[in-house]
């Protein structure tokens, strides 16, 4: 009889005690996981303070971070848990940041963006496109400086080509003569000088497109190491080459008509033997 | 004579040389552009950091001062402690926060920091006194013209909000005291300064006892480092960075702008080195028959190649001086573009001009002048005398 009791007893002792829940699951990122040696199925113990008391998770997951640009320059690492774990372990309550809302078209997003911010206090509802040109503003600072290095780099080209350019032509002035010389129209020269800088710029151009592609290359491989992240740095679209192409042939045209024409308005027997250089060599020796 | 025989020459072809030292110029802009660049964030904000005579810093556990929004706990404890380490002189705690303020109807937000007055770091006063009271505040340039607050106006101020009352919470009346500027806020940042006690008690529970940063200076002379590392002992919950450590990660962040820098600034060097050399060749070859009449009558080899090297350095210099002008233009043009850059301290300049840097890229920009003419003139001078004469009078 008892025993009978104390066996009673001692179950009901048994059935008391809490079932302890089991750990739950987490998400961490890639970075987290390489840098920790973390794997699935890993347990951590996580906390809001260091060396604070947290709680025993499970890694479920590891998961590769979006390309996010505003994401890039910051080396820190993510868990992902579920809401009231984190509540609870960082003592927020019933609290959350942001909540994302779905809406059924734009209509129903304007009415509910009104709704809400009539209706609440203390927080304000934002269409995504708003927060993603707010968040995306370093971005926009960022692309403003490279369109302005981009238009150095243009008039530094503009530049270069157009030297260059006045130097080939200049290398023929004696063909250039000779032509004259037989006859040949001024406007046929001129023409024929164009053509010949539409080629060098059009084929400049396709040497150009191909190395930018593989500095684009180099870039991305080298900034996605650097960052860990999969966001392309450098691309090159059908429209930046469009660009460069057109940039590069309007700019070979009109140094090579600069060019040409200056040629053309010299006397043909003064071309060939370089007089006027000469002379202008000559006068600044004696000045 | 050396001196005028390349000024003729250089005179000869006006447009071509005009042209080569326009794009030595702008290759020489942005060169110096570069260089400023490269090293003109980190100078700016080590400037900075140590404007103040904090040369430590204390955030919360993994985190920079106001990355994220952690703080850390016990602060009066944390002061103890770091009292205790030699040669710490003076502990300057900052909370930061959120106000809002009503003026005349209107609710601002503004960024509060909540410091010790007596030896705050983050601001100085423009106009008016420090807030010494508990119930005083100070607030910047772009606060005051939004709000349109003056000194001496009581403002009331909320720390929070709660949305099931639907009322502000942490309410106070604090009385504007001062104008000031803010060291290390953003350009147009609405901001306000207070005793850290204050904020503490206005952000209620979430805030007591807590700081977001504190702000050390060490003695004079003493191991910035070491005071460090005892400081890292002495609170591993909290993470201790001096004024490198701060910039080594800074740099590592914003690392992408040196290596622009540096990619761009070489490629800029090499655009100009091959604009000259192009020119100084094609020189040589227009005056191979000058040149050999000047090795026939008897002119050593090496006076040529000095003429020709002359040439390209004087090219180089002038195109460099005209660079340098348009690069200091182009880099105050560049640095408002990169100072709209989000939460970045006013104060930081991207493009810094250092005499240094100038020098630099004037010697880079004479170098590669220099290089630039050797092969050329070198292969010029070389030619054989008797064939190249024939070949030049032959045509």
């Amino acid at each position: 009889m008892l025993a009978a009791l104390l066996l009673a007893a001692f179950t009901q002792t048994i059935d008391s005690i809490p079932v302890r829940p089991p750990p739950r699951t987490v998400a961490i990122d890639e970075r987290l996981a390489a840098d920790a040696r973390i794997k699935i199925g890993d347990r951590l113990v996580v906390t809001a303070t260091p060396g604070g008391i947290g709680d025993t998770v499970v890694v479920g997951a590891i998961v590769r971070r979006r390309a996010d640009p505003s994401e890039v320059a910051r080396a820190d690492y993510r868990v992902i848990m579920h809401l009231d774990e984190l509540q609870s372990i960082v003592g927020y309550g019933d609290r959350v940041d942001r909540f994302a809302v779905a809406t059924r078209g734009a209509a129903a997003t304007d009415s509910a963006i009104r709704h809400i911010n009539d209706a609440a206090f203390g927080f304000q509802a934002y269409r995504s496109r708003e927060i993603a040109v707010e968040t995306s503003r370093t971005f926009l600072v960022v692309s403003r400086f490279h369109r302005a290095i981009g238009v150095i780099t243009i008039v530094a080209s503009a530049i270069f080509l157009l030297c260059i350019m006045l130097l080939k032509v200049d290398e023929r002035r004696r063909d250039v003569a000779a032509l004259r010389l037989l006859g040949i129209s001024a406007r046929s020269i001129v023409r024929s000088v164009m053509v010949e800088a539409a080629l060098v710029a059009v084929f400049g151009s396709g040497v150009g497109v191909a190395l930018g592609w593989v500095a684009a290359q180099l870039v991305n491989w080298h900034y996605r190491g650097v960052y860990r992240t999969p966001l392309a740095f450098a691309l090159i679209t059908p429209s930046i080459v469009v660009l460069a192409v057109t940039l590069s042939l309007v700019l070979g045209l009109a140094a090579g008509l600069l060019a040409a024409q200056r040629l053309v308005r010299m006397p043909a027997l003064e071309l060939l033997t370089g007089r006027r250089e000469e002379r202008r060599g000559e006068n600044a020796l004696s000045s | 004579m050396l001196l005028q025989l390349a000024w003729a020459t250089l005179t000869r072809h006006r447009s071509r040389t005009l042209l080569a030292i326009l794009g030595v110029a702008v290759s020489a802009a942005m060169l110096l552009d570069m260089v400023m660049l490269s090293t003109g964030m980190r100078v700016s904000l080590r400037n900075l950091l140590l404007s103040r005579g904090f040369q430590l810093r204390l955030a919360p556990k993994g985190t920079l001062p106001f990355d994220t929004d952690a703080t850390i706990p016990d602060a009066s404890t944390v002061i103890r402690v770091l009292r205790t380490i030699p040669d710490v002189t003076t502990i300057s705690p900052v909370l930061g926060g959120q106000l809002h303020i009503t003026v005349g109807g209107r609710t601002i937000t503004a960024t509060a920091l909540g410091v010790d007055p007596s030896v705050q770091g983050d601001f100085e006063i423009a106009q008016g006194r420090i807030p010494a009271a508990p119930n005083e505040l100070v607030a910047s340039d772009d606060f005051l013209r939004a709000s349109g607050a003056k000194l001496g106006d009581t403002l009331s101020a909320a720390a929070g909000y709660d949305p099931q009352l639907r009322s502000f919470t942490g309410r106070r009346a604090l009385v504007l005291v001062g104008r000031a500027h803010f060291f290390y806020m953003p350009a147009e940042q609405r901001a306000v300064a207070l005793p850290i006690t204050t904020l503490q008690q206005m952000r209620g529970t979430d805030a007591r006892d807590r700081a977001s940063l504190f702000m050390i200076r060490a003695r004079d002379g003493a191991d910035v480092e070491a005071v460090l590392h005892r400081i890292q002992t002495a609170l591993p919950t909290v993470t201790a960075v001096s004024t490198e450590t701060a910039l080594r990660q800074v740099d590592e962040r914003l690392s992408y702008f040196r290596q622009l820098a540096f990619i761009l600034g070489a490629v800029s060097l090499a655009v100009g080195f091959l604009l000259v050399t192009t020119l100084v060749t094609v020189s040589v070859n227009e005056r191979l028959g000058e040149i050999v009449v000047m090795r026939a009558i008897g002119v050593a080899r090496s006076r040529v190649v000095l003429q020709i090297v002359i040439e390209g350095v004087a090219i180089m210099f002038v195109g460099a001086l005209a660079g340098l002008l348009l690069g200091l233009a182009t880099a105050r043009y560049l640095n408002s573009i990169l100072a709209a850059f989000p939460g970045l301290p006013a104060a930081i300049d991207f493009f810094l001009f250092e005499p240094r840097d100038a020098w630099g890229a004037l010697g880079l920009l004479t170098v590669a002048g220099i290089l630039a003419g050797i092969y050329p003139s070198w292969r010029g001078a070389s030619l054989p005398i008797a064939i190249t004469l024939r070949e030049e009078a032959v045509g």
